[in-house]
């Protein structure tokens, strides 16, 4: 692209639209967006079927082209980079926690305040409540769930039956995990229970559903005040220590959780459902893999929360919203939901379309794996993204210190006390 | 040297040598000046900020605030020990083992030593995340071949990478596996280019081969043995920093995390200049330093073969 | 026959030294006992990789030294998702150059510092030197600022342009240049050769063992380049074999046989290109010794 004439063209935009105006009600001229999507970087099926989705989008809006643009989900940099070199940053796909970034930093927009009358409203129709509000930010619509899932508690059938367990009552409850891993240790060769909690590339996604679950929280409703090391956090951490003082929970390395899994060395791993493509793949043929919900405290109903990414726009230019929204729409459409949830592995936003033959019926039914998660849609909580610039280092210091606690024979209470004031510190 | 050089020949001489020196540099000064010393020196100044890096957000200074809270992570000293486990850890992969496997490999017929010398080279070929990859695999508890070994051998299963203990060494282990033929090339060459002369006057004098050893081929290759430590010593961090990031993320409990690694994950990986900038600053005054107090023991107490 | 009548004179002179070559002569069967061992080690994790690469999916996981049932699935799948071919001329050109380049200007400023004082000389030199601690890290995202203004993004010149210079080389030429014999170099010069000659006739030439493993080093690190291009290129087709690897390793799982098959594919040029230039090296090293 000529750089000048695309400064030029910004700096005419610039002075000839008003703060918070609109975008432009069609597409009637030749239009080119960008997409930074972190799928595209990834080889198989989610990037293949993402491209495949562009191509439908562009071949039904031939004003519109779509430079897919891959990047690494875990870090912006590219991003950060391109808004820095001036490159047009149109369309994103933002991973839940960095969303509070993306909004205060890389100029993401309430589509309340780009769509026109009754439009956001029109497409929201069919989603389920609870997915729509997980882009809800100070109020504001800022994202579109897009890739999302759920925790799951994956088990291998098998190695149940071996322990004298029944694989169709799978532990419900947090003290049920911790009898069934038990039995899975000493009667198998097998360990008996992991999570994704801690560890790198964790984040704080499945924490935040953990602490939830026990009524608790990792930071206040607003946003301002991080809570956990709050009694209600502080008992679902400890429960966690006690498993791994009894013997059954397993401190893995980053990828070894999953392949002690996949391979059929692990009785149960909660993490999300995303996984269910790579576990399958390595289960096939050898033993049978079941996925149950999140376990719950006693008799809390769990709160679980999402992980994965939501879609932002971040241009300003009325012609190039117009065509993100579009394409944002066909995403997040039934028919881009069922893409989605069949070819990429996350979960369909809309409910609708897993009864629906024309849509996911006959796919679900193939996949029951996915049903747990399908439940947990209706209990869905928001991943809450922590605010500020140094919102990566306040997730770590939780995180490092909730590993410790856990797994490092640490006083759980001081260590996420003194975490935490830390943290606070960190934030704005 | 010159005795004959008369006076105008001298002359043109000083002048060359005042042109002539900056006109080889100047590609690798102009390249290194653009590429790395001027963010360099703009690191510097953005380390006393808070930025995002958007043309279109303020700077907003915070003078020592960044440093400040980076001396404060809790995993900071940890993290400088180890980096010291794995410089201490490396030396023998990097540097002792290879001396050895030099010397011994150049005395072999050379059929034996180009096939020993081109194995020992293959880990290098291997691409690091690869690298990182097989090993992974290779040391898993549940279905690695090393434990099916030591199982074999009616021990327990070792927990390479998930046991706090044991994580660092193995990361140690394979850096280690990946340089032993890169520093085994170098010390080759060294070795090789050892003037034969000198050895066949040992020889002719009745030197044994240890003596030879000993006396000859260990104070001729000391320059590049040091080399070899120093750079152990001061990018050691650095050649671990892709295998702790595949395969531990510093993990568990920050018992394979180093300094170089601490600092990119508060630093480089969020997205703030500040941190990254104050991190950078750190990492090269304190490797910087470091580099300065060896050179200074190097010139002290170094052989000088010239 | 010879050697053995040197050594039986050597021993008959000096009793103590017999010790020490019968030392010798042990040892070496416990040498080549530990250079076997140590060939395994080098040389299995790479077997194992090629081995998995042969393995359909649901027997990844499978500990058999032989893949009990093999397949190339991986393969055409590794070979369909992502433009291999392309990747590896791509990071080929690169690496090719980049070592080219890094040697040129590695010669040249070489040659400055192991041939004349000048002013600032070792303050220039430990600059040089000084770069290598640079963590890559901070001179990244400038770097990719600067190439966005060059109008350079999602192309091969970006990969190279940073590296048209490097410590290493710089380094290690100028330490072989100042072992070089000052006689040769000052006959050279009576013979009224000028400095550039000097460096090319008689430097160069000289050094070709130096030069032979240091393009291989550098041509190594290039192919194995990681962040850098990871940053820098938009497009699969635009982009360089590790990152090519890299995409078969995702969150969501890593695709173990794929990622393994372009493993086993990016490796073999780069084993191939070593083989033949290792006997180059030995050669050239004979070569720089005998003279």
């Amino acid at each position: 692209m000529n750089r000048k004439s695309f400064l030029l063209g910004a700096l005419a935009l610039a002075v000839s639209t008003p703060v918070l105006a609109q975008m432009a009600p069609a597409i009637d001229q030749p239009v080119t967006i960008t997409f930074y999507n972190y799928n595209l970087a990834s080889a198989g099926l989610g990037g293949q079927a993402t491209q495949n989705l562009i191509d439908e989008f562009m071949a039904a809006n031939p004003n519109v082209t779509v430079e897919g643009v891959p990047y690494s989900s875990a870090d912006g940099s590219r991003i950060q980079a391109d808004l820095a070199a001036g490159l047009p940053v149109d369309l994103v796909q933002t991973v839940f926690s960095d969303l509070d970034f993306s909004v205060t930093n890389f100029g993401a927009k309430a589509l309340e305040d780009i769509t026109t009358d009754g439009e956001l409203e029109a497409h929201m129709a069919g989603m389920h409540p609870n997915g729509t509000k997980l882009g809800v930010l100070n109020g504001k619509t800022y994202g579109m769930a897009y890739t999302f899932s759920t925790p799951v508690l994956f088990y291998n059938a098998d190695l149940f039956r071996a322990a004298g367990l029944d694989p169709d009552n799978p532990p419900q409850t947090w003290a049920e995990v911790k009898e069934a891993a038990l039995a899975i240790e000493e009667k198998t060769d097998a360990e008996g229970f992991t999570g994704g909690i801690t560890g790198p590339g964790a984040v704080d996604w499945l924490f935040q559903g953990v602490v939830r679950s026990n009524n608790g929280e990792v930071i206040s409703r607003d946003r301002t005040t991080l809570k956990f090391a709050e009694p209600e956090s502080v008992e679902a951490v400890a429960m966690l220590r006690d498993l791994y003082d009894a013997g059954v929970y397993e401190n893995y390395d980053y990828s070894g959780a999953m392949e002690g899994m996949a391979s059929g060395h692990l009785g149960m791993y909660l993490q999300t459902s995303a996984l269910q493509g790579s576990l399958v793949s390595g289960a096939e043929g050898n033993y049978e893999l079941r996925a149950t919900t999140m376990p719950r405290f006693g008799d809390k109903p769990t709160r679980p929360n999402n992980s994965g990414s939501a879609l932002t726009i971040h241009t300003a230019d009325p012609l190039k919203q117009r065509a993100a929204w579009e394409l944002m729409k066909f995403l997040t459409s039934e028919y881009g939901y069922t893409i989605i949830t069949s070819q990429i592995g996350y979960l369909p936003l809309r409910p609708a379309i897993v009864d629906d033959p024309k849509y996911l019926k006959d796919w679900i039914a193939e996949h029951p794996l996915v049903e747990p998660n399908l439940e947990q849609l209706d209990r869905l909580e928001p991943w809450d993204p922590m605010p500020g610039p140094n919102y990566r280092q306040v997730v770590k210091t939780m995180m490092d210190a909730v590993e410790m606690s856990i797994f490092g024979g640490a006083d759980i209470e001081p260590t996420l006390i003194d975490a935490q004031a830390n943290a606070q510190a960190l934030m704005p | 040297m010159a005795i004959a050089a008369s006076a105008p020949v001298q002359r043109r001489r000083i002048n060359q040598a005042r042109f002539s020196p900056w006109l080889y540099l100047a590609p690798a000064i102009l390249t290194l000046v653009v590429w790395i010393y001027w963010p360099l020196v703009d690191a510097f100044r953005l380390s006393f900020f808070q930025w995002n890096m958007l043309p279109t957000s303020p700077q907003t200074f915070v003078g020592w605030d960044n440093y400040q809270r980076i001396f404060a992570l809790p995993k900071f000293w940890q993290a400088l020990r180890n980096t010291g486990i794995y410089v201490l850890g490396l030396l023998p992969l990097a540097v002792l083992i290879p001396l050895a496997l030099a010397i011994y490999t150049h005395d072999l017929s050379p059929r034996l030593r180009n096939i020993y010398r081109a194995i020992i080279f293959v880990p290098m070929i291997i691409a690091p995340v690869v690298a990182a990859a097989v090993w992974r695999w290779l040391l898993d508890p549940n279905y690695g071949m090393v434990n099916a070994l030591i199982e074999w051998f009616g021990a327990e299963p070792v927990k390479f990478l998930s046991d706090p203990k044991v994580a660092i060494w193995t990361i140690i282990a394979i850096t280690g596996w990946k340089l032993i033929g890169f520093s085994t090339l170098i010390l080759s060459a060294a070795n090789a280019n050892i003037n034969p002369a000198l050895l066949e006057a040992a020889r002719m004098d009745g030197a044994s081969k240890w003596e030879i050893i000993r006396d000859i081929r260990l104070p001729l290759l000391s320059s590049s043995v040091l080399f070899l430590v120093m750079m152990t010593i001061l990018l050691g961090a650095q050649w671990s920093f892709g295998y702790i990031n595949v395969l531990t993320g510093g993990g568990p409990l920050g018992a394979t995390t180093n300094i170089y690694y601490l600092l990119w994950d508060f630093g480089f990986s969020t997205m703030s200049v500040g941190w990254g900038s104050a991190a950078a600053v750190i990492l090269f005054l304190g490797f910087g330093a470091l580099a300065f107090v060896l050179f200074r023991l190097i010139d002290r107490y170094s052989f000088h073969d010239n | 026959m010879t050697t053995d009548a040197i050594k039986a004179q050597l021993t008959l002179a000096r009793p103590l030294r017999r010790k020490a070559a019968e030392g010798i002569g042990l040892n070496s069967a416990a040498g080549h006992l530990v250079m076997v061992l140590l060939s395994i080690v080098c040389l299995f994790p790479v077997y194992w990789m090629v081995a998995t690469s042969l393995r359909p999916a649901n027997a990844i996981f499978e500990t058999s030294l032989w893949p009990t049932t093999m397949s190339l699935e991986n393969y055409t799948y590794a070979l369909d998702s992502i433009p291999i071919l392309r990747m590896l001329i791509n990071t080929l050109v690169v690496s090719a150059l980049t070592t080219v380049v890094q040697l040129l200007t590695g010669l040249l400023a070489a040659y400055a510092f192991a041939r004349w004082r000048f002013r600032f000389d070792s303050l220039v030199y430990t600059a040089v030197a000084l770069t290598w601690l640079v963590p890559f890290q901070v001179v990244m995202i400038p770097n990719y600022l600067l190439i966005a203004q060059m109008g350079l993004l999602d192309t091969i010149s970006a990969l190279i342009l940073p590296n048209f210079a490097s410590a290493l080389a710089i380094l290690l030429l100028a330490q072989a240049m100042r072992s070089f014999p000052k006689e040769v170099v000052e006959a050279a010069r009576m013979d009224g050769a000028g400095s550039w000659r000097i460096l090319w006739g008689v430097m160069v030439p000289n050094l070709r063992g130096t030069i032979a493993s240091l393009a291989i080093l550098i041509f190594i690190s290039t192919w194995n380049e990681y962040f850098w291009p990871l940053l820098l290129t938009r497009t699969a087709d635009n982009s360089v074999i590790q990152i090519g690897i890299q995409m078969f390793m995702t969150s969501e799982g890593n695709q173990w046989g794929p990622l393994m098959a372009a493993s086993t594919l990016a490796s073999l040029p780069v084993l191939v290109i070593y083989i033949v230039l290792q006997r180059q090296v030995i050669q050239s090293f004979m070569k720089s010794g005998i003279r």
